[in-house]
């Protein structure tokens, strides 16, 4: 048996601490279909909606997604090998949308031409150039103009950025990001710090190499676990046993973090990461959230009892806890740990790294092989 | 007795407690965030219907998934039909290639002794909502 534990570890802390600035991260990678681009849509409406992103830039969030959505959809290599990549990310107000998918080199010159324009050109001309385009219709054999990423520019008060990773003589990743501004065009200063695209380029080869494919990193509550369940049962849709068993402790685990993570300031979630990554045949589902100090010890010993049970143990703890009704509360039934344990049938991983004297930082790592 | 009807919804079952109807059911999907809370007014249905329970009364449970927190509420449900002092027969269903669902049922049979029917129904592929038979 391989043990890549201190591996994992890292992983789950190098991640949130990427994302510690974002109020919100939510990253798909894998095979997009209709049904994921509108399940993904819909968890960004909710999040938008739960801190009460004012209806203007939703609008243009919205548009700025569906144009990108789109862009991977119909350029995404369906052998499955290269994966398609969406992010969005919010932080200060300012909303990051950024996707990665598949171009034959032999495009890279035109596209790379068109973006360069559409780049040089302030926004009125930007608009008369998106007419021109779509009078001559240069329809491309995939059926786009380009029209979607003058629409994107239009939209995002041109603050896009690009890059091309060759991947071998035929292919390479395309990388598009684009930033939309809570700020009025007129007050606007040209910030270009704002659309950088390094640190996303860098992220994406992390995500490749560790085989990540789904990081929802934010305010934790039931309407985006819903929404996150939705993605994953769709994702994962034919895959029968595997599918129930990664759907079970998705629901156990973020209901762990709905349930006994710390609240944000504001109250409307818990902030936390969750992210499922594979490895080899095994998926291995990911949970961080803030915890108390004072609650450290007790879910140690909770997790290290779980730990310490064969299966037989396992299944009569199962028994003895839920036909103890001294634990049957709002937030406790007392089963969630030993579902976790008996579902994935691996021992469940864990961290506390400290964050001050009230709290620290507490990952949870399950296996299903 | 007034009948108690709860439409599911994304995570919420559907429940239809109504005494004039041969079954009570509990159906669907179960995951809410406070199943203590959820399934409150079905306890205090319960509790009126037991003053005067029929002769048999038959509970269907056609749950495509429960969480770990509605599991202790579905344990305290089949307690309290086993308080009844009545006839009473539990019809567990389980979609065909449910081995979990199924063991639940087995589960709860053996935990509480009440009759159980056990019921396995077609799979619902979800990826196209066509219903596969053998």
């Amino acid at each position: 048996m391989f043990n890549n534990k201190a591996n994992e570890k890292a992983l789950a802390l190098e991640l949130y601490d990427s994302f510690k600035d974002a109020d919100l991260s939510y990253i798909y990678h894998g095979q997009f279909s209709q049904t994921i681009t509108d399940l993904i849509i819909m968890l960004a409406e909710t999040s938008m909606d739960r801190i009460g992103e004012s209806a203007k830039i939703k609008k243009r969030v919205f548009s700025i997604m569906v144009e990108s959505l789109q862009n991977i959809t119909r350029h995404q290599d369906n052998t499955g090998e290269y994966q398609g990549f969406f992010a969005i990310e919010q932080k200060d107000g300012y909303y990051f949308v950024t996707t990665v998918n598949l171009i034959y080199n032999e495009n890279i010159e035109h596209l790379d031409g068109l973006l360069k324009k559409i780049q040089s050109l302030p926004s009125e001309e930007l608009k008369q150039y998106y007419k021109t385009v779509l009078i001559e219709n240069e329809i491309s054999s995939k059926g786009g103009a380009g029209l979607g990423l003058i629409e994107i520019a239009r939209k995002s008060n041109n603050k896009v950025s690009y890059h091309f990773h060759r991947i071998n003589d035929e292919c390479s990743y395309f990388y598009f990001h684009t930033c939309i501004s809570p700020i009025n065009e007129e007050d606007e200063v040209n910030d270009t710090e704002l659309v950088r695209i390094d640190n996303i380029f860098l992220l994406h080869q992390l995500l490749k190499k560790q085989n990540v494919q789904i990081i929802f990193n934010g305010l934790f509550n039931q309407e985006n676990l819903i929404n996150l369940l939705n993605i994953i049962e769709n994702q994962m849709a034919g895959m029968g046993h595997l599918k129930r068993v990664v759907f079970n402790l998705m629901v156990e685990m973020l209901q762990n973090i709905v349930k006994h993570g710390i609240k944000n300031e504001a109250r409307i979630g818990n902030p936390g990461i969750f992210f499922i990554n594979r490895q080899n045949k095994s998926h291995i589902l990911n949970t961080g959230n803030y915890v108390y100090n004072n609650q450290i010890d007790n879910l140690k010993i909770k997790i290290e009892h779980v730990n310490s049970l064969n299966h037989q143990e396992l299944n009569d703890f199962y028994n003895k806890c839920l036909f103890n009704f001294q634990v049957d509360n709002s937030k406790e039934s007392g089963l969630g740990l030993i579902e976790l344990r008996m579902k994935c049938n691996n021992q469940l991983k864990y961290a506390f790294q400290t964050i001050d004297d009230e709290k620290s930082f507490f990952t949870l790592q399950v296996q299903v092989d | 007795m007034t009948p108690f009807i709860h439409n599911g919804t994304e995570d919420t079952p559907t429940v239809k407690l109504d005494t004039s109807a041969p079954e009570l059911l509990i159906a669907e999907r179960s995951l809410p965030e406070d199943a203590h809370e959820f399934y409150k007014p079905i306890f205090e249905w319960l509790e009126d219907y037991a003053k005067n329970p029929n002769e048999k009364t038959v509970f269907r449970f056609e749950l495509e998934y429960f969480n770990t927190s509605s599991a202790k509420q579905l344990s305290k449900i089949l307690l309290f039909l086993k308080s009844l002092d009545k006839e009473v027969e539990i019809i567990w269903c389980y979609q065909l290639d449910d081995i979990d669902m199924f063991n639940s049922g087995k589960r709860f049979e053996k935990l509480t002794g009440l009759n159980f029917s056990m019921v396995s129904i077609p799979v619902i592929d979800d990826d196209d909502f066509t219903i596969i038979t053998d």
